[in-house]
């Protein structure tokens, strides 16, 4: 884009060279809904795509999301950073991100030209959501085994994210939950807002989230 | 598609007033509008009023607000707009009931205000799904309710 000035007097243009930041998004979602598996699942497939990015993971009092995924061999260790909620994990996505801006912004000033943070809550309930102070856009992650009722109880968590994965189809049959029955409840809660069915053991359906994250926040085609 | 990286300045400022006053006057000025849950967003893809579609990414300190000027060229500027926010009015019809929404709106992190004697609560899905989660208190007519535009009071 060029740069514009008019006549009349020399007013700065919105495409000026500005400071470039990186894009800032949430996985969220109930206990073992399969957060970290499905960043672990996404490290790949965003590297491929040659998208710089790095990940805040939050654990209630230890580092152990972070360290699993140090140790992954996925991803830099470096690009990894822990905050640990000490209390309920909401409180440090919503009420109070602090913590976790800090985290974005020191991964920025280490890595410059990071074009994307993903921010991994730690395991919450349905009600649990992301400031948008925080984040640019976020996901919630919950997953066939948790029930099928669980889009009809219609959480914030549920209800207000940009995207929400239904994760372990492959559980489906095993805990006997109608997997199309649930995403169509899930699609008709949530309007016109996106559902996308994943199984991070495989990677069924993480380049449909990676589709989407690039498109949202990284303004792919 | 136009990658917008900062707000310019405020459609009211003496710097951009006038320019936009001429461009209007051309139907050169195109509108954003964006819902008010959506301002806080740095990063948004969104289709002008006009039919362009573009995208924001805008600093961390930097968010949108009713009148930003995003674009402004010699022959086009855009604006946003953005809209008005949406109340739930909840009026309790005694003391044990108003302690008893008082408690529900913070154990469930609502955003609220408080205005002649009401609470309101910032709507960002529909008006219902608010109620249900009051339960008997809204069920049973224990409240008197109602959906307000930009509700004056105290934050």
């Amino acid at each position: 884009m060029t740069a514009h000035t008019h006549s009349h007097t020399h007013l700065p243009a919105a495409s000026d060279p500005a400071p470039v930041t990186a894009a800032r998004i949430g996985i969220g979602g109930p206990v073992g809904s399969g957060k970290t598996a499905l960043i672990e699942r996404l490290i790949p497939v965003l590297q491929a795509r040659g998208i710089d990015f790095a990940v805040v993971t939050n654990d209630l009092v230890t580092k152990e999301d972070a360290e699993r995924l140090r140790r992954s061999g996925l991803i830099d260790p470096a690009r990894v950073e822990a905050v640990e909620a000490g209390a309920c994990p909401h409180t440090v996505i919503r009420e109070d991100p602090t913590l976790n801006i800090a985290a974005g912004d020191d991964l920025e000033a280490r890595f410059p030209g990071l074009q994307l943070i993903v921010f991994e809550s730690g395991g919450d309930n349905l009600a649990s959501t992301f400031s948008l102070d925080l984040v640019d856009w976020w996901i919630f992650v919950i997953d066939v085994a948790g029930g099928d009722d669980i889009p009809r109880k219609r959480g914030p968590g549920v209800l207000r994210c940009d995207l929400l994965v239904v994760n372990k189809t492959d559980l489906a049959p095993h805990v006997g939950v109608d997997l199309d029955g649930m995403l169509a409840e899930a699609r008709r809660a949530r309007g016109e807002k996106p559902v996308i069915a994943t199984n991070a053991r495989t990677g069924a359906g993480v380049e449909a989230v990676a589709d989407a994250i690039a498109r949202a926040v990284l303004f792919a085609p | 598609m136009r990658v917008i990286q900062r707000v310019l300045g405020s459609r009211l400022d003496a710097a951009f007033a006038e320019r936009l006053h001429h461009l209007e006057h051309h139907g050169a000025v195109d509108v954003l509008r964006v819902p008010s849950a959506d301002t806080a967003r740095r990063r948004l893809r969104a289709v002008t009023e006009g039919g362009e579609e573009i995208a924001l990414a805008l600093p961390r300190d930097q968010t949108l607000f009713d009148g930003a000027v995003l674009v402004l060229e010699d022959h086009r500027a855009i604006v946003a707009r953005v809209g008005a926010v949406r109340w739930l009015r909840l009026r309790a019809k005694n003391l044990p009931d108003a302690l008893e929404l008082g408690y529900h709106a913070g154990n469930l992190h609502w955003r609220v205000r408080f205005a002649d004697g009401a609470l309101l609560v910032a709507l960002e899905a529909p008006a219902e799904d608010y109620l249900v989660r009051l339960g008997d208190l809204a069920g049973d007519g224990r409240l008197a309710h109602d959906v307000v535009d930009d509700a004056p009071g105290e934050a």
